[in-house]
């Protein structure tokens, strides 16, 4: 019996000392509060240097338009060689464009400097996988727009660090063929008398306009859009009143994608898919965007900026296959690709009246930055290699190579590559039409809720008899409404089920 | 309730399926007391078993005494130095490591680590996950070295007795002839051994204590240290008011339907095209046969994206149906569960008939031809000939296989994740009504960094598909009646 009892005690011991440890046993927090009084101080002191055998190197991570357009190298070239004499090499990350760096950094593996959008960079903050930046140290900073240096202020316990440093404006914008506008329009469709074809200016217009072309000829189309595309369709919400998250798009509590007047929103979506076909419900219309736009089949089709060059490419080839020479098609093609900011949209939602007041439409978009990551082992020659990125010089060299819209106020003005889309863009950031992407914990969880109701909406047009939204002909608001409610609440579901502490 | 097995011995030969299933059923609860019982008896003579132990230790020889305190000193007071010296280097090897890295594993095991990471300040702090994988590590070696320590005694006693008889004390070459000779199979294991516990079990232990933590959501992203939670993510997945258990319930429903199905169509699939292509009458068997084997050629999600764009809102299929003047249909539309789940079960079958086809073409090829002129003149159907010679021949040979394409439909991701992946639909948490439980574990583990909810899935899954494929395994006649066909 006495060796019974050892046994159960000893066994019983052994099960105690695990138990005591679990999840720390209290000692967690003691460790949680961290001074970060010394934050900057990386930044400090001299540069580092490496020397003619063991070079310091500097690896950057850049997006595969500036790698495949030799812009990067370009870039890299000339910081290299303003930096010989320090021995500091800055070579290509040679990563994908979206790598994680909250996965690499901490293994070693990520780069030193990333040019990302904002909800990448951004997401990585909570985990403080980026360091924040010494403003007073950074070139560009003072010739940033307001909406760049707030997309890029993270907060943390009341005190704000500024993380990353915006070159690139980027949102949807309504790309058409100049030369498929009707002869007659400024008799036709030029109803105010301003010189401006209505559909460019009015969704109503172009609705009608839509319906126009394809009476016309079934195979051609006017405004087209696949709504499976969450980043291109939430606008249309965001114009009547919707956001993505409360507290300026921090507060993933408040979820608002049924807020204002949305449901109006959403009706547009729902008007305008009954002009397409039903390659609007899936990726169809995307798929083949270029090519249809290019033969002419789409008269208009939202786009963002670095997709301009696919566009111009594809026309090219329409026109070749016309009988044009080269340079006659790369002319054409220039000329009669233009781009706007999205139509306005009509207050009541309804694309059938004509006339009623009208309200700007509000579009999502990004703003693509510099930034460090906390990892780098040479926190001075990263942020010398960022003011060089963003300095006024590489700016503007980077709209000129990729056709980019500057974020800084001195490049936006004298850019000369689409330089009407960069102002454009910079003005629609001035008036907060754009609503840039959230950066917080959770944005990826909105994503495919968004995808899957939008389609949902353009489907209807294309169940005749089966409406799920459609009352008497005309968008059933209430449906919307409850669809929109429901859209916010998986979103809500998806973040805070299993949150993992971030409640 | 009378604790014993209903056996009903109206019948004479097979019973109807109906009674056989319906005598299972009844006799489930006797079988859960039996188990239960014989659990219990395991349990109560666990006192009995301790007691023969300490017997065994308090009569055991006094080298053998030795070795159990000392590895190696049973060995050297028996005059075999050298394998002592090795005994007590294993020894040594493992105290060092315990009191260097192994005893700190064991308990960062349990602790999962106290210093949040700072890359802000460079601070690199507690890594969890791994604290959590060397911990597991720790606990295998510790298995490891008891194994050791045991074989050290039952060395000393072996000796002991051996020297006992009469014997001479073996030298170390001696010993060292053994491994290779009579213990070669221990030798030959010990390697291959080690390499699965590194590889194999510890990544699936490793799975298995992940799922009892909440490592997942901002956890992930941001490396804050993990917390074990106990039962919590079985709890969410198995409450049914839930949104999560209402998902889980059904997709687990869905996904035995798929791969029943699956298993089914595609089978009998393959073995009516060999079937077919095996009859005389056939002309050209060469080229029918290429066919199948084309489309089992071309990798299986280029296949699978052919069909997605097929059966796309503007696709080939919806351009024949209106040029006909039928109206268009979205196949993989947000309302298109069931035209979605049939395209499924056709795509999947046509990746999956053409190896079912060569796989019975190879078999009917050695079935007897005398068998079926044998039943011809008894005045066998075709029908019947089929279902008495054919069918269980080739249930016979393919049933392990067709248990492996069970298990590859079940867990098969590939065909709803290219078909119609980036759905979510009401009812269901991030999840669409064609997911299938490696989907939705695709969704929550790498799409939404639930890890941890994943790892439960993942658990729940391995249960599901080794209890169905033991079950099928063993009721199958290529386990019980192995020598039918010899």
């Amino acid at each position: 019996m006495k060796l019974k009892r050892i046994i159960a005690a000893f066994t019983a011991t052994l099960m105690l000392v695990p138990l005591t440890a679990c999840n720390g046993g209290g000692m967690r927090e003691y460790y949680k509060n961290q001074s970060l009084d010394k934050l900057y101080d990386k930044f400090d002191g001299e540069l580092e240097g490496g020397t003619a055998a063991r070079p310091i190197t500097l690896r950057v991570l850049e997006n595969d338009t500036a790698k495949s357009s030799g812009y990067l190298k370009e870039l890299l070239d000339g910081f290299n060689a303003a930096y010989a004499d320090k021995y500091i090499v800055a070579v290509d990350a040679n990563q994908d464009q979206f790598s994680d760096l909250a996965t690499d950094g901490p293994y070693g593996y990520g780069p030193d400097v990333l040019y990302q959008a904002n909800d990448m960079l951004m997401k990585y903050c909570d985990g403080k996988h980026i360091t924040p930046l010494p403003v007073d140290k950074l070139d560009a900073y003072e010739y940033l727009p307001e909406l760049a240096k707030k997309t890029y202020t993270y907060k943390l316990d009341g005190e704000e660090y500024f993380m990353g440093v915006g070159v690139n404006i980027q949102a949807p914008m309504l790309y058409y063929r100049k030369d498929l506008i009707p002869e007659n329009w400024e008799t036709e469709w030029d109803d105010n008398g301003n010189g401006v074809f209505d559909p460019l200016e009015d969704m109503r217009a172009m609705y009608r306009f839509s319906l126009a072309r394809r009476a016309a000829n079934p195979e051609n189309y006017g405004f087209m859009q696949s709504y499976d595309d969450p980043y291109f369709a939430c606008g249309y919400l965001f114009s009547y009143g919707a956001y993505v998250f409360g507290s300026d798009n921090t507060d993933t509590t408040d979820i608002g994608f049924e807020n204002g007047d949305a449901s109006r929103g959403a009706g547009i979506i729902l008007q305008l898919a009954g002009t397409m076909n039903k390659g609007c419900v899936d990726n169809s219309i995307t798929m083949s965007r270029e090519q249809e736009f290019a033969a002419g089949h789409y008269f208009a089709v939202p786009n963002t900026q670095d997709m301009y060059g696919t566009l111009l490419s594809e026309t090219v080839k329409a026109y070749r296959k016309q009988g044009m020479n080269a340079g006659e098609a790369k002319r054409a093609a220039e000329e009669n690709i233009c781009a706007c900011p999205m139509p306005a949209l009509p207050k009541s939602g309804d694309l059938t009246e004509r006339d009623g007041e009208l309200i700007d439409s509000t579009v999502m978009g990004g703003i693509n930055a510099y930034a460090i990551s906390s990892y780098t082992k040479h926190p001075k020659a990263a942020l010398a290699f960022l003011n060089y990125a963003t300095s006024y010089e590489q700016v503007l060299r980077r709209n000129e190579v990729l056709g980019i819209a500057p974020a800084r106020s001195d490049c936006n003005e004298a850019c000369t590559v689409q330089s009407n889309v960069a102002h454009s863009l910079y003005g629609m950031a001035e008036e907060n039409r754009i609503s840039i992407m959230p950066s917080v914990f959770g944005v990826d969880r909105i994503w495919t809720p968004l995808s899957t109701a939008f389609s949902d909406i353009a489907n209807d047009p294309y169940r005749p008899g089966a409406e799920k939204y459609t009352k008497g002909g005309k968008p059933d608001y209430d449906a919307l409404q409850k669809l929109l409610v429901e859209v916010d609440e998986n979103i809500y579901s998806a973040i805070y089920t299993l949150a993992g502490g971030d409640k | 309730m009378e604790n014993t097995i209903v056996e009903d011995t109206s019948y004479h030969g097979k019973k109807p399926i109906g009674k056989r299933l319906a005598t299972y059923f009844r006799n489930i609860p006797h079988r859960f007391c039996a188990f239960f019982k014989r659990l219990g008896g395991k349990f109560a003579a666990i006192p009995k078993r301790i007691a023969r132990r300490a017997e065994y230790v308090r009569k055991a020889p006094k080298a053998v005494k030795a070795s159990m305190c000392l590895p190696g000193l049973g060995q050297i007071m028996q005059k075999q130095i050298v394998k002592g010296i090795i005994f007590l280097l294993l020894f040594a090897a493992y105290v060092v490591y315990m009191v260097l890295l192994g005893g700190k594993a064991m308990y960062n095991f349990f602790s999962l680590g106290v210093i949040p990471p700072n890359p802000w300040l460079g601070i690199k702090g507690d890594n969890s996950v791994m604290m959590m994988l060397l911990g597991i590590l720790a606990f295998i070696i510790t298995g490891f070295y008891l194994a050791v320590h045991f074989a050290n005694i039952r060395d000393a006693k072996r000796t002991h007795d051996y020297v006992a008889r009469g014997n001479k004390t073996p030298n170390f070459i001696q010993s060292l002839g053994s491994m290779f000779d009579k213990y070669f199979y221990v030798t030959a294991l010990v390697l291959p051994i080690v390499g699965v516990f590194v590889f194999n079990i510890l990544p699936i232990i490793f799975m298995i204590f992940l799922a009892f933590t909440d490592y997942g959501g901002n956890i992930v992203s941001t490396g804050a240290l993990v917390s074990l939670i106990g039962f919590d993510n079985f709890a969410m997945l198995f409450s049914m008011g839930g949104l999560l258990g209402s998902t889980f319930i059904k997709i687990l429903g869905w996904n035995i339907l798929w791969a029943v199905m699956s298993t089914f169509l595609n089978y009998f699939g393959g073995l009516g095209i060999a079937l077919l292509l095996n009859k005389k009458i056939v002309k050209g068997k060469k080229i029918w046969r290429a066919f199948p084997v084309l489309a089992y050629a071309v990798p299986g999600f280029i296949t699978l994206l052919a069909f997605k764009f097929m059966f796309s809102n503007l696709g080939p299929i919806n351009y024949y149906i209106e040029l006909f003047g039928g109206t268009g249909k979205m196949f993989f539309g947000i309302d298109s569960k069931w035209s979605a789940r049939l395209i499924g079960w056709l795509v999947n079958a046509w990746l999956s008939v053409p190896s079912s086809m060569l796989l019975a073409t190879g078999i009917l090829a050695n079935l007897n031809p005398d068998l079926y002129e044998a039943a011809k003149i008894d005045g066998a159907s075709a029908w019947k000939q089929f279902i008495k010679i054919t069918l269980p021949f080739v249930i016979f040979a393919t049933t392990p296989v067709l248990i492996g394409q069970f298990m590859g439909n079940f867990n098969n991701f590939g065909v709803f994740f290219f078909l119609r992946g980036g759905i979510y639909v009401d009812g269901y948490f991030l999840a669409s009504d064609t997911d299938l439980l490696i989907n939705w574990l695709y969704n929550l583990s790498i799409d939404n960094n639930y890890y941890s909810l994943g790892a439960a899935i993942s658990i729940i899954i391995f249960v599901i598909a080794s209890v169905i494929s033991i079950i099928v395994y063993v009721k199958s006649p290529s386990y019980s009646k192995e020598d039918m066909y010899r």
